[in-house]
């Protein structure tokens, strides 16, 4: 049984699909956190909110540095 | 078989009160999580068998189907308690089987896959508590997990597909482990928000 597609096809799809969510996100979660800058942190759901951005920013560096590595570029 | 109620906010009006409005567990946005367990199989099939990608896209599909099912209970306004529980065990059992598999097969690191599982058995735990100690069924929503349930999906696709997976799996741990300490702080130790009325 064959693959789907060549092995080059397929890491740019792994690529695109990865980098492609990650680059989004991190831009997303980026936004969000300055949108909510100014609210009042010291309400508990406040501080899950960032934090959660927070997370995400990092998920979403880790997901494009990933992409850099898998092509040798870092 | 039980229903689950939630409370319709387009039925209210001004004057007269919020009716629960009970929702069937058998509806379309349950079934579209239920019909996630249908990839597990042919999930292990291609893994079993080397298939790089077609294990890929089962797992790709799986997670496809985790955003269709919360889109489809917005358009068929079929939300409920049970349907939020029945997806995240659905999480549990769908991306606990792969990375087990994916383990086994030699595709990933054991030791961060022993260390995410364990991190996820220890929240769902806490989650418990939480809800005990609220005294009625209540999910902790926390925002920083649902990044990092996608980020479990794309987990298995990294090392199904050969991506940078050490590098992907390692990097997991730290973070997983922050997210289920602070969470653990706040389930455990920090006040429960009251019940908001009917």
């Amino acid at each position: 049984m064959n693959e789907l597609m060549s092995a080059t096809a397929f890491k740019w799809f792994l690529t695109i699909l990865t980098g492609g969510l990650a680059g989004a996100w991190f831009v997303y979660d980026s936004i969000n956190l300055i949108r909510t800058r100014n609210l009042d942190r010291t309400d508990a759901v406040i501080r899950d909110r960032h934090f959660g951005y927070v997370m995400g920013i990092i998920i979403g560096v880790i997901g494009v540095l990933g992409c850099l590595k898998f092509h040798g570029v870092v | 078989m039980s229903t689950a109620a939630v409370a319709d906010p387009t039925s209210e009006s001004a004057d007269a009160p919020a009716v629960p409005r009970k929702v069937s567990p058998f509806n379309p946005a349950n079934a579209v999580t239920a019909s996630r367990f249908l990839t597990l199989p042919p999930l292990y099939w291609a893994i079993d068998h080397g298939y790089h990608q077609y294990a890929t896209l089962f797992i790709l599909i799986c997670g496809l189907l985790d955003k269709l099912d919360g889109l489809v209970a917005k358009v068929f306004n079929c939300r409920s308690a049970f349907g939020e529980l029945f997806d995240a065990i659905t999480d549990g059992i769908c991306y606990g089987f792969g990375l087990i598999v994916v383990a086994a097969y030699g595709w990933a690191p054991w030791i961060p896959v022993a260390a995410i599982i364990f991190l996820g058995v220890s929240n769902t735990a806490m989650r418990f508590v939480y809800s005990w100690r609220a005294q009625r069924p209540m999910n902790y929503k926390s925002y920083a997990m649902e990044r990092l349930v996608a980020y479990t999906g794309y987990l298995i696709g990294f090392a199904t597909g050969g991506m940078e997976v050490r590098f992907f799996y390692w990097w997991f741990v730290p973070l997983m482990a922050v997210i289920v300490l602070y969470d653990t702080k706040r389930m455990l130790f920090d006040p429960i928000p009251a019940a908001r009325a009917a």
